[in-house]
């Protein structure tokens, strides 16, 4: 395990210093307290983290075999494009995701679990630089129709929530509830397309994969741990956090979460052309027996604080109990538990697009009656959202005829800011935009 | 009970595990303390997270070995590893898992560049000074020493 530290040309790296001023502010508050609440870690470092050693020769798809690529020249034109618009796709997560936990951190109510965030965000500022590093340090122009590359980090810094490649990053958080779901679900996301990725035929990217996974990991226990530690406290009585509140951001990121892998029946071409080693049903399906497993995990230390005095097995007895009849046991409701929505809940993208269904797979025939019950899964600050406003009109639409599934998913609009790159600029508008490419 | 022919899986710690070793623990120790494994997974995530293993057996967490590679410490400068926290569910000792842990955990330490591995041992505990033993620990030049703090 070697890394190469790289730092950007001096005024790319000042671009993402200048925005990081804007987005995280905190970063100079965790950088005096990182040996308060990280004590014995390695300082943090704005730079690209390139491991050394990986596999040179590609491992899947109509490549294997053959020497991987270090250079986008050595792609064919529709591999370079399609690998560009994974690697724009990824930098606007990272940064996104910075916007979005911006707007609540200060919120916490626990500090150490405020300091965990801010040092996910700072990591994901360096995730960004990473994808800024493989956009600037090659020629992509074959497959940018031109575009340079310090346009396509202009372009990228210059997106904020609402104009993002990915949904999952266009949402505000409604409180600090969501930054912790957001750690454990969409995060868990990340984790998902990095690992994939660490196979991609293009080396550079595949080097990149390793550190970024590493510092994922935290990013996960930065969402799970807090959540065990609310669900603990829910279980005591705590009118400060409750379960319900969380299963009301559950509802508001798993859909999103599920969408990140693309259309259910994409992902061939990733395989083709071994930047992936999984298909998007697939990475889907895993994904989802582990978010059941880490839910499991979580109303266990419910259960078992709600009832200090019983042994294990008699706990897991009775979760097993409620997970199996959904009844109410022991004045313990199923309804109590943090459950999984169906896969087909509140989808906008992909096989189930605009299908009216509820968490519990049940069906709906009319949106009005969808909408309503939906008024009763997530929490009302989403509600009141313009997102929500806006999945309204499509959702109508579609189900008068009036608008294609197709149509309606490319038609979600998103917040453009067209006054440069920084945040100073108050320069935006409401477009429609293109629909996010497939497969990531 | 279990299988004793069923294959070990042995892999790195992730957040999941958190309730497995929180439950190995208490059939070891019969103390349920989540908080402590929540810090201690959450520790070793955000600084080391493929030092640490933990074996499955048919799906489910049967050991955990927790560690991390560090330099600089007690004029220590070149990187040692080291092993924290380990322990294996009753029912699924003597299957060499522990073995297999320590294993992975040796080849990531040697992946840093490692060429020492470290622990602390009570002993008083037979047990596992035995289980560290036939590891290839020996006694280390480097003694723990320790002072009790007079109070003021």
């Amino acid at each position: 395990m070697h890394v190469e530290n790289v730092t950007l040309e001096k005024k790319f790296h000042d671009a993402v210093e200048h925005w990081r001023r804007h987005w995280l502010p905190d970063y100079d508050l965790l950088l005096e307290n990182w040996d308060k609440y990280f004590p014995k870690d390695e300082p943090f470092c704005l730079c690209a983290k390139m491991e050394i050693g990986t596999p040179d020769v590609v491992s899947i798809g109509e490549h294997a075999g053959e020497k991987k690529r270090v250079k986008p020249d050595q792609l064919t034109e529709e591999e370079a494009r399609h690998l560009l618009a994974i690697i724009r796709a990824q930098a606007s997560t990272e940064f996104g995701s910075i916007q979005q936990h911006a707007g609540t951190l200060a919120r916490a109510q626990d500090d150490e679990d405020r300091y965990w965030v801010l040092r996910v965000m700072a990591e994901e500022l360096r995730h960004g630089y990473q994808m800024f590093h493989l956009l600037l340090s090659q020629d992509w122009s074959k497959a940018s129709a031109g575009v340079r590359g310090e346009d396509m980090v202009e372009d990228v810094l210059s997106m904020g929530t609402g104009s993002h490649v990915l949904d999952a990053f266009n949402l505000e958080y409604d409180s600090f509830i969501d930054n912790i779901c957001f750690a454990a679900f969409i995060d868990r996301v990340g984790k998902y397309q990095l690992t994939m990725q660490k196979v991609c035929a293009y080396k550079p990217m595949a080097d990149s994969m390793p550190p970024m996974l590493r510092e994922e990991a935290f990013h996960l226990a930065a969402g799970v741990i807090p959540m065990r530690r609310w669900a603990k406290r829910a279980a005591e009585g705590s009118p400060f956090i409750s379960m319900e509140a969380m299963q009301k951001s559950v509802n508001k990121w798993f859909p999103r979460a599920l969408e990140m892998f693309g259309d259910e029946r994409g992902g061939e071409s990733n395989l083709r052309f071994g930047f992936k080693d999984m298909k998007n049903r697939e990475a889907q399906d895993l994904y989802i027996e582990e978010v059941r497993r880490m839910l499991r995990d979580i109303n266990m230390r419910f259960l078992r604080a709600r009832f200090p005095n019983r042994a294990l097995d008699q706990v897991e007895v009775l979760l097993d109990r409620l997970e199996e009849d959904r009844g109410r046991h022991d004045g313990v409701a199923y309804e109590d538990l943090l459950r999984l929505p169906d896969r087909r809940f509140f989808r906008r993208k992909g096989e189930p697009a605009f299908t009216m269904v509820g968490t519990e797979g049940q069906g709906f025939d009319d949106p009005e009656s969808y909408l309503t019950y939906l008024a009763t899964q997530l929490a009302d600050g989403y509600m009141a959202s313009r997102d929500l406003a806006v999945y309204a009109g499509a959702l109508r639409e579609v189900a008068s005829g009036q608008l294609s599934v197709a149509d309606a998913m490319k038609r979600m609009p998103k917040l453009k800011r067209v006054g440069g790159t920084c945040p100073c600029s108050k320069s935006v508008r409401w477009v429609v935009d293109e629909p996010a490419p497939n497969g990531h | 009970m279990p299988d004793v022919k069923a294959q070990v899986r042995v892999r790195p710690l992730d957040e999941l595990d958190i309730g497995s070793i929180t439950q190995i623990d208490e059939r070891i120790t019969g103390i349920y303390r989540p908080e402590v494994w929540e810090r201690r997974v959450g520790y070793y995530l955000r600084r080391d997270p493929e030092s640490s293993q933990v074996a499955e057996v048919e799906g489910k967490v049967v050991g955990f070995m927790l560690g991390d590679v560090r330099a600089g410490e007690f004029g220590l400068e070149s990187p040692s590893g080291w092993i924290e926290r380990f322990g294996i569910h009753p029912d699924y000792r003597g299957r060499d898992i522990g073995r297999q842990m320590f294993d992975a955990m040796l080849r990531h330490f040697r992946s840093t560049g490692a060429t020492t591995v470290r622990t602390l041992v009570d002993e008083g505990d037979d047990a596992v000074a035995g289980f560290l033993g036939a590891l290839g620990f020996i006694p280390s030049p480097l003694k723990a020493l320790e002072a009790p703090i007079p109070a003021t």
